[in-house]
């Protein structure tokens, strides 16, 4: 770091827990160097793997590519893609298998050569041929070369050290916040009984329950994510509105017109906000109604045709996206498109 | 009778259309996830009309802000309910009721 880390960076990419935290690191520290003038570009790289086993579990490499790209965007608040730091996602090694570690860093070696990238960084839980432990071996093979490798600083759950962290107070406070508003709304603002009793309340309250009502502390994305949902509840309520009106119609019309299926589809929204968000948004939606939800598949039964058509039109997908993406996520395909060519509805 | 009055008629007879839409859907709807449509959605715009009606009636003051809160959780739990119960049902392995199994009976 003191030696002045460069700017052009290489970063492996697989499906990993820390994989989130990992890009944005990158991120953060090509921009520093963008910032004091130096190149900066980010690659992300995705070494295809032999392994087939599971392959309903893991997206395919593009999709991941293009949701790293899209975590990549956002972090440097670049819309149209005009930021001073280069982001440039790729698939390698399509055409060997990859066994060992070796063969691992030989195929990022190759890249770096060819594109000019001098640094490494490595996702901590990178874990690219499945459960095997692949990270330190990989770590000690590039070593040899010229670049320089160094481990993403990531924080894991499972290595929670410190107790308290500035994350938690923020978490405290909001559950403190908005308790004790709600508590006050319930109580009709009435004198100061009711506040020294809804201080307290919203005390303990927030004490057992900040780490379980919010899985991450409210960041400087949360206030544009608020403003881009207000938007999004209007345009909800239509669709509830439109769509029950049309059950209505098919309910009590004298042939029953319906015609019911379970619709299995892979949705393009990430982290378990969003899918929640979007899960239950099916649901509200009539003619729709999330069955489960496993990683990012849904499983729908819907209960005519056009209401298949408009899940699968991915409206209600694009918006949800919209309010924790931002714009330019909108324009990624609709899950009719993305799953042209697997037709999954059962009959 | 002032706009309001009329606003809230319009809402209750709205909020009571759908509520009887989702009891004629569960009844005449043939199985089990084709009714938790009728019974969760239906029924929650039903009960979120005749809610806001409520609220309009009270006019701007603390029982307004409760029933909008009332609305807004009528919103977040009942699809949550259609979805445990569809979920229970799928976990049972019960097969969703199609068109087909008719036309071969």
């Amino acid at each position: 770091m003191t030696t002045g880390p460069s700017g052009r960076i290489l970063v492996p990419i697989g499906e990993s827990v820390t994989l989130r935290k990992t890009v944005a690191y990158a991120v953060r520290e090509a921009r520093e160097c963008a910032e004091a003038g130096e190149a900066a570009t980010v690659h992300f790289v995705y070494p295809i793997t032999g392994r087939v086993a599971d392959p309903e579990e893991f997206d395919d490499p593009e999709s991941l590519l293009d949701r790293v790209e899209v975590w990549a965007r956002e972090d440097l608040g670049d819309e149209d893609g005009s930021a001073e730091v280069r982001i440039e996602t790729a698939v390698r090694a399509s055409d060997v298998y990859l066994f060992s570690p070796i063969d691992y860093a030989r195929t990022l070696i190759d890249y770096a050569a060819e594109n000019d990238l001098d640094r490494v960084i490595v996702d901590p839980e990178y874990t690219p041929a499945g459960s095997a432990p692949m990270v330190q071996p990989l770590e000690y093979e590039l070593s040899r070369s010229d670049l320089t490798i160094e481990e993403a600083p990531v924080e894991r759950k499972t290595r929670r050290a410190r107790l308290v962290r500035g994350s938690d107070l923020a978490q405290f406070a909001t559950v403190f916040g908005a308790s004790y508003l709600f508590y006050l709304v319930i109580g009709g603002f009435a004198g100061t009984f009711d506040y020294v009793t809804g201080a307290f309340s919203a005390a303990v309250t927030a004490a057992l329950l900040s780490q379980i009502s919010l899985s991450e502390a409210p960041d400087s994305r949360t206030p544009l994510r608020a403003l881009r949902a207000l938007v999004y509840a209007p345009y909800l309520l239509w669709e509830i509105a439109k769509a029950n009106v049309t059950i209505a119609y098919v309910v009590l019309h004298p042939r029953l017109p319906i015609d019911p299926g379970m619709v299995e589809f892979k949705a393009a929204v990430w982290d378990d906000v969003p899918v929640t968000t979007l899960a239950n948004s099916i649901t509200l939606t009539p003619g729709t109604l999330t069955v489960d939800v496993r990683k990012r598949r849904f499983y729908v039964h819907t209960l005519t045709t056009s209401a298949r058509e408009d899940l699968l039109d991915g409206g209600l997908e694009r918006a949800v996206r919209f309010v924790f993406y931002g714009r330019q996520a909108t324009n990624i395909e609709s899950p009719a498109e993305r799953r042209a060519d697997e037709e999954v509805t059962e009959e | 009778m002032t706009p309001t009055d009329i606003a809230v008629i319009a809402l209750s007879v709205a909020g009571i259309f759908f509520a009887i839409v989702a009891a004629v859907g569960v009844l005449r709807l043939p199985d089990l996830y084709t009714r938790a449509h009728a019974a969760s959605k239906s029924d929650t715009l039903g009960a979120v009309l005749s809610l806001g009606a409520a609220a309009l009636a009270f006019g701007a003051g603390v029982p307004t802000v409760k029933t909008v809160l009332l609305l807004v959780f009528m919103f977040l739990t009942n699809p949550t309910a259609a979805h445990a119960i569809a979920r229970a049902a799928e976990d049972q392995d019960i097969e969703p009721w199609t068109t087909d199994e008719e036309g071969d009976a």
